[in-house]
């Protein structure tokens, strides 16, 4: 039939409809996360400030926390049909099982794989010729170090030593 | 007559209900279903350059805060809430639409556009502030060392930013056409548009659209030590 007479529903589900209040209200949290998230970042007192670990699982809860109220109040996931909702969850499932892949990564020190070693990321070589496309390191000395004046300056023309 | 002793957010003429379907419930489910299947891929697409983010941020943390620090915070900033209100100008207009409010519903369309207009805006500023000066990582990148920050670092990091936000600001763009398509065939009230459906799902795009900026923030603009 090309038009339903019958309004039985399906399920027994009726649409919900969020209302204005909800809405505003949702995106001024909002608004006060993205502060938070900035305060955090720029304005946190310097004995936190300093420390990467907490400082990182602060940003990431603050964004989880706003991706949650976007996702449950503007998507209406928090109002809408188990089917819906497991698509819907599902999606961010797989993203967090993506970061299986870094049991590769992070195993591989284990072996002497070239490029994985264990190393300190400041003590990497600045050797400009291991940079792929240039062939002349000199030319790039010339053109990356206008402001260094000795070559004591410039890092990456030693090589990191 | 639809909607006798049912709260329906649906049209007086109700939209027709297709041969497969068993009622306009199951007919919307799956309308809002097929969106979602869409956006998980979507979140597929945006998950593996998260993904790479995260596997070089963490073994170079040190380098990526020094070269967030030449990230413009602010404009991000200004940014970020602009998508916010983009996103809520947005679930308002799926609000007037389920509520049948078409002038409504069009005048929160037309503040979402402005936003989305607004966010290019600023991204333009921001994109033409670094090719002007050589970071986009190409043979011409014009590195500083004085940065203190590793040069093949400072190529990822400048390549994963351009490629995450350039790849978003595509998404805008289309989300740009979408709204605009979606105004027009209301302001023609072409037979297309008969519920809220069409503008609902426009408006789960565009969320995902200010989810994925939720997150670009922060990880390249406000990286800590």
């Amino acid at each position: 039939m090309a038009h339903s007479n019958d309004h039985k529903h399906g399920n027994g589900h009726e649409h919900h409809i969020t209302s204005q209040g909800k809405l505003a209200s949702t995106f001024l949290f909002l608004a006060i996360m993205m502060a938070a998230t900035i305060g955090a970042a720029k304005f946190m007192p310097e004995p936190f400030h300093s420390k990467t670990i907490p400082m990182n699982i602060i940003a990431i809860a603050i964004a989880f926390v706003k991706a949650w109220a976007v996702v449950a109040v503007f998507m209406g996931v928090r109002y809408t049909t188990k089917l819906v909702r497991l698509y819907a969850i599902g999606g961010f499932v797989w993203f967090f099982l993506l970061f299986i892949m870094m049991a590769d990564y992070g195993t591989r020190q284990w072996e002497p794989v070239r490029g994985w070693e264990n190393v300190d990321a400041s003590s990497l070589p600045r050797d400009p010729k291991r940079v792929e496309g240039l062939e002349d390191a000199k030319s790039r000395h010339e053109m990356v170090s206008p402001g260094a004046s000795t070559p004591g300056e410039d890092h990456a023309a030693e090589g990191g030593h | 007559m639809a909607g006798h002793g049912h709260s329906h957010a649906i049209d007086h003429d109700g939209p027709e209900v297709y041969l497969q379907f068993e009622d306009i419930d199951q007919q919307q489910e799956s309308y809002v279903l097929g969106m979602w299947a869409f956006l998980v891929t979507e979140v597929m697409f945006f998950g593996a350059l998260f993904f790479i983010y995260f596997l070089y941020r963490l073994k170079y943390q040190s380098d990526f805060h020094i070269l967030s620090e030449h990230l413009n915070w602010k404009l991000g900033g200004v940014n970020t809430f602009v998508l916010l209100l983009s996103s809520f100008s947005m679930a308002m207009a799926v609000h007037f639409a389920q509520k049948n409010k078409k002038a409504w519903q069009l005048g929160a369309l037309t503040v979402t556009l402005l936003c989305a207009f607004g966010f290019l805006v600023i991204k333009y500023f921001e994109y033409s502030e670094k090719i002007s000066g050589g970071l986009v990582p190409n043979d011409q990148f014009k590195f500083h060392y004085h940065y203190a920050a590793n040069a093949d670092v400072a190529r990822m990091f400048y390549s994963l930013y351009f490629v995450m936000t350039g790849l978003h600001g595509v998404h805008v763009i289309i989300g740009i056409l979408c709204i605009g398509t979606l105004m027009g065939l209301i302001i023609k009230k072409h037979s297309l548009i008969t519920d809220y459906i069409p503008t609902e799902m426009v408006g789960l795009y565009w969320h995902f659209v200010d989810l994925v900026w939720i997150f670009l923030y922060p990880l390249f603009y406000l990286i800590p030590k």
